[in-house]
């Protein structure tokens, strides 16, 4: 407990209690029961009670200045964490697991991880967050937005006005969601033009627009995409899911191309749009052909089940996390730590990729068996790199505009928002190169 | 198409909507029963023997036989049923290319093809159908309508929204497809546009009332306010405040539920909707709306029955007065026998709980001779229970041992003795007993765990509690709490949870306080903490909220309590959604 917040709670109990509180503060303060440990492990199998959460400990850990260690493929990818009081407090607080450890366990745990497929990896610098999302409340959310207020930690909201101004040098992590970079708002003018939130988006998009200078959303969209290409080129950390992944690299491919169809800037896409789109300046894919119709929900052929396409849906099944050589191939390994290695897929404007679009460089970190489409990807761009993550909500598969949001406290031990928060700390173990 | 898709199809057209052409087809087919059959109908009887008895094959040409004839339009349903029993719907297709050419306008034809494609996963003929069924008839809405259903039956909603949107712009009006707009809308979590929809849709179509309510109870609680609006917008119209009152109800207000129907004009079916209303408050215990409920029933149409409903409604908030005013003797109009059933009970626990025993004592005496023998021992305890309330405990127990045997083993012998500080008996009595009520709950929650036998000042505090003087309640547990070391945290706990009930929360916390001090190493102590914190949040002290959770997780791991605080823990620092 703060000495702040000791204080206030003595002065609430009034003088006959402090003598009581006193000895519990005491206590606490000596780690009471156990004398401190040199080491805390904290578990990340079925050992442990709040996998979510434990990610915000080692993230904030880290951030104070402790020293952490990332033990992949050790007990679902454990951390390592100096034995502090305040650390054994936020622990308890939050119902993380952790099991203090001395110096001849932890040697017997480096012994163990030198003779199999493992790796301790120090994680050295809290990576600072933005999040790409608009101002206003919309009638969806967003999963990664959701693991980070769940897990406790710290990210600053961004929009079209900030990564115009150039603040995107501020940050090492740059996430996306749901936007879409191509500035059709989704297509879903096909459907929700007449609702109230459709139409204050719509304003407040093309507001911005003008106010930035560009003649419409998708010239403004693209070169928000540019911006976050550039971002990335120079060493940033990207994270992207749902939609926004697709429509990413359509925007950054068709940096000179109208793909835009005419109900969002008047003019109809470029009949040989498909023909020339660049792929040369993606990240990800290349050679996917645009959906030409403005009736069609759906950008391209990037996505392999087309969730919004009448009769093109595809049902949901599983996806399967590789398993990576810790010790040759650290980062890959790091971002597919998991206590499951076969996770329920989900749906999301932007589900999964179709393996014909994808770059021969990118890195496979999960996929459908059998399935023409991968699932979560990775890739190096620059000296920066980018993950996609195919999907809306992990722990709601068909999540609908309009839905409630997921309350992680029901799902604590999730999965699938593991591979969000794997990537959060994953920028935090790798030294990158200074960004220009 | 499978049986089960067959069988939800056809429960979706009756449920929804009959299209006129199918109404206009049953009543011929219903004509056709009551005549004698025409030579060209026989095959289409005999088929619909055969499918009865589960002989699909046979049925089926004969079916088909009959599409040629004055039964044409039933003969296909038939055929559609037969051949989805046997796998063979896309044989539907060719008779119905013809029936279709010779009568375009015929909507079951049209209907019967689109379902028919859909079961067969034909999307883009299916699409086709559409098209030229809206392109014959470019007036009609059921193109659209049927269209549109069969891909929401497929969770197509985008889809089907389109194809509303599209309607719009062809009829200029989408009047007649209410119903789809209100399910795509709600299933596309627009919901107010949904509301709007389904009270369009109420207007022609009452009976979907719960439909709505069911379609819209999802209602995220930021949105709900403004489905209210759209429901209690003049004018007034029963069928929308029903649903309303439904939905309220579903989202776990029952009070707002009320709040939907309590306006409505005074007329039968407003009654009626009072009465329902009523039934299901009385079956939740929610007396205060059923007495509401009721009292307005009444004042539309005065039923006897109606009347004592509304008077046990009122007895059970503590309206005796009203309770003796709504259901008095003379209603029983000189029937003795009825007097004494159904309206001496009320009469006798009004008197008792207005503080006059003596008068219920006399009113039970003028009909002993038409009680049955149980209604008689209930009645005295009812009496019983009025002397307790005027205090007079002498006449009580006298009152009780009218009963012999039997009253001394009553519930209410177990009262009095918890009354007299009889711990051990009350304990025995009480917990053998076959009351349910919430001041039983806390008094055996109390007396069971507490090791003493007698204590005069617990008995006093349930008896100040018995009087309605909860102040006095709590104090005396406070009291008894100093005489009672061993249970003294459990009588301030319980204390504070009288002065919680009272939303007095600065004594409540005072008593909070003294449990966590003087007793932090019991059961009550991460309950008091957890108490305080509640108490904080509600009066805006998030920070000495969170304090107070955090010390109960750190301080009581073992708790119980502790998955609850860190829950509540969670939401003050906004780490979870509200929802």
């Amino acid at each position: 407990m703060s000495m702040y917040k000791l204080n206030k709670f003595k002065q609430a109990l009034g003088a006959a209690a402090r003598r009581a509180l006193f000895v519990a503060a005491g206590l606490l303060a000596v780690g009471a029961p156990a004398a401190l440990a040199q080491k805390l492990l904290v578990p990340m199998d079925d050992a442990q009670q709040n996998h979510l959460k434990a990610y915000g400990l080692t993230y904030n850990a880290i951030k104070a200045g402790a020293s952490a260690e990332w033990l992949l493929n050790y007990r679902g990818g454990s951390f390592l964490l100096s034995d502090t009081p305040d650390l054994r407090r936020q622990a308890a607080l939050a119902g993380i697991t952790v099991e203090p450890i001395d110096n001849a366990k932890v040697a017997d745990i480096r012994t163990e991880i030198a003779a199999n497929n493992m790796e301790a990896v120090p994680l050295e610098k809290a990576p600072k967050i933005a999040v790409y999302t608009p101002p206003d409340a919309l009638p969806w959310d967003d999963a990664v937005t959701l693991a980070l207020k769940y897990a406790g930690i710290e990210y600053t909201p961004i929009y079209d006005d900030e990564v115009e101004r150039g603040d995107l040098s501020k940050y090492d992590w740059l996430h996306l969601h749901h936007e879409d970079f191509t500035g059709q708002l989704n297509k879903f003018y096909l459907t929700y033009r007449d609702v109230p939130w459709f139409i204050d988006l719509l304003q407040k998009n093309t507001a911005t627009a003008k106010r930035l200078g560009f003649a419409n959303i998708p010239a403004l969209k693209k070169d928000v995409a540019e911006k976050i290409r550039e971002f990335v080129e120079r060493g940033g950390f990207l994270f992207a899911m749902c939609g926004a992944t697709e429509t990413l690299e359509l925007a950054i491919a068709a940096r000179n191309v109208d793909i835009a169809q005419s109900f969002i800037d008047g003019t109809p896409m470029d009949p040989d749009a498909d023909k020339k789109l660049d792929w040369s300046r993606t990240l990800a894919f290349r050679d996917a052909h645009l959906e030409q119709s403005p009736f069609v929900n759906s950008m391209s052929d990037i996505d392999g089940h087309q969730v919004n396409a009448a009769g093109r849906q595809q049902p949901l099944g599983t996806f399967t996390l590789f398993n990576f050589s810790a010790k040759f191939d650290p980062v890959a390994s790091m971002l597919v730590q998991d206590h499951r290695a076969v996770i329920n897929d989900f749906y999301g404007v932007t589900t999964s990729f179709n393996k014909a679009v994808l770059k021969p460089a990118d890195i496979v970190l999960a996929s459908e068996e059998g399935a023409p489409w991968v699932k979560y990807i990775h890739g190096d761009y620059g000296k920066g790199t980018w993950t996609y993550y195919g999907g809306h909500d992990p722990e709601d598969p068909r999540h609908q505009i309009g839905n409630p949001p997921t309350d992680l406290s029901l799902f604590k031990n999730s999965p699938g928002y593991r591979l969000i928060l794997n990537n959060v700390l994953f920028p935090a173990a790798k030294k990158k190169p200074l960004k220009t | 198409m499978n049986r089960g898709s067959w069988t939800a199809a056809l429960l979706l057209a009756v449920a929804f909507h009959v299209p006129r052409a199918t109404l206009h087809a049953q009543a011929q087919a219903q004509a056709a029963a009551q005549a004698p059959a025409a030579p060209d109908t026989m095959a289409f009887y005999k088929a619909l023997d055969l499918e009865a008895s589960g002989k699909y094959r046979d049925a089926a040409p004969l079916f088909r036989s009959a599409l040629h004839t004055t039964a044409a339009v039933n003969a296909l349903l038939g055929l559609e049923r037969v051949y989805a029993e046997l796998g063979w719907s896309d044989s539907l297709l060719k008779p119905l290319d013809t029936l279709i050419a010779a009568a375009p306008r015929e909507e079951t034809y049209r209907t019967v093809q689109l379902r028919t494609l859909q079961s067969l996963g034909r999307d883009a003929d299916l699409r086709a159908a559409f098209e030229r069924w809206a392109h014959d008839q470019p007036t009609s809405s059921a193109p659209y309508r049927e269209y549109a259903r069969l891909l929401m039956q497929r969770n197509q909603i985008t889809a089907a929204d389109s194809v509303l949107a599209r309607a719009k712009q062809s009829l200029g009006t989408t009047k007649d497809l209410q119903l789809e707009v209100a399910q795509a809308r709600a299933a596309q979590g627009e919901w107010v546009e949904s509301a709007n929809a389904w009270r369009e849709a109420l207007r022609s179509a009452d009976y979907l009332e719960q439909a709505a309510a069911y379609a819209l109870a999802p209602t995220p609680s930021a949105t709900r306010q403004q489905v209210r609006d759209v429901f209690l917008a003049p004018p007034i119209e029963v069928p929308a405040r029903r649903a309303l009152s439904d939905l309220e109800t579903s989202w776990g207000s029952a009070a707002d539920g009320w709040t939907a129907l309590k306006d409505l004009p005074p007329d039968s079916i407003s009654a009626e909707a009072w009465s329902e209303f009523a039934k299901r408050a009385e079956a939740d215990e929610r007396w205060t709306l059923a007495r509401d409920a009721l009292e307005s029933a009444l004042k539309w149409k005065r039923t006897p029955a109606l009347a004592l409903r509304a008077a046990t409604a009122a007895l059970n908030v503590g309206d005796a007065a009203a309770a003796m005013r709504l259901a008095p003797m003379a209603d029983a109009h000189g029937d003795s026998t009825l007097a004494a059933r159904e309206y001496l009970p009320v009469q006798a626990r009004a008197l008792a709980a207005l503080g006059r025993p003596a008068d219920a004592e006399r009113l039970v005496a003028a009909y002993d001779r038409f009680l049955a023998p149980g209604a008689r021992a209930s009645l005295t305890r009812t009496i019983a229970w009025g002397w307790v309330r005027t205090g007079d405990m002498a006449h009580a127990r006298a009152a009780l041992a009218e009963n012999g045997v039997e009253g001394d083993s009553s519930d209410a012998a177990g009262w009095l003795a918890l009354y007299d500080g009889n711990l051990k008996t009350a304990r025995t009595l009480l917990r053998g007993g076959t009351e349910s009520s919430p001041e039983l709950a806390l008094a055996l929650g109390l007396i069971a765990r507490l090791k003493v036998d007698s204590s005069a000042a617990i008995g006093q505090a349930f008896l100040a509690l018995a009087r309605g003087d909860s102040a006095g309640a709590a104090a005396q547990l406070v009291q008894a709490a100093d005489r009672t070391p061993g249970g003294r945290s459990l009588l301030l706990a319980t204390a504070a949870q009288i002065q919680l009930a009272r939303k007095n929360d600065v004594e409540a916390t005072a008593l909070w306080k003294r449990i966590i001090v003087s007793d932090p190493d019991t059961p009550e102590a991460p309950e008091a903490e957890l108490e305080w914190a509640r108490s904080l949040h509600r009066a805006g002290d998030t920070a000495g909220a969170t304090t107070h959770l955090e010390h109960l997780i750190l301080t009581y791991p073992q708790s119980a309590l502790v998955p609850q605080a860190r829950r509540e823990l969670d939401a003050l620092k906004a780490a979870t959604p509200s929802v």
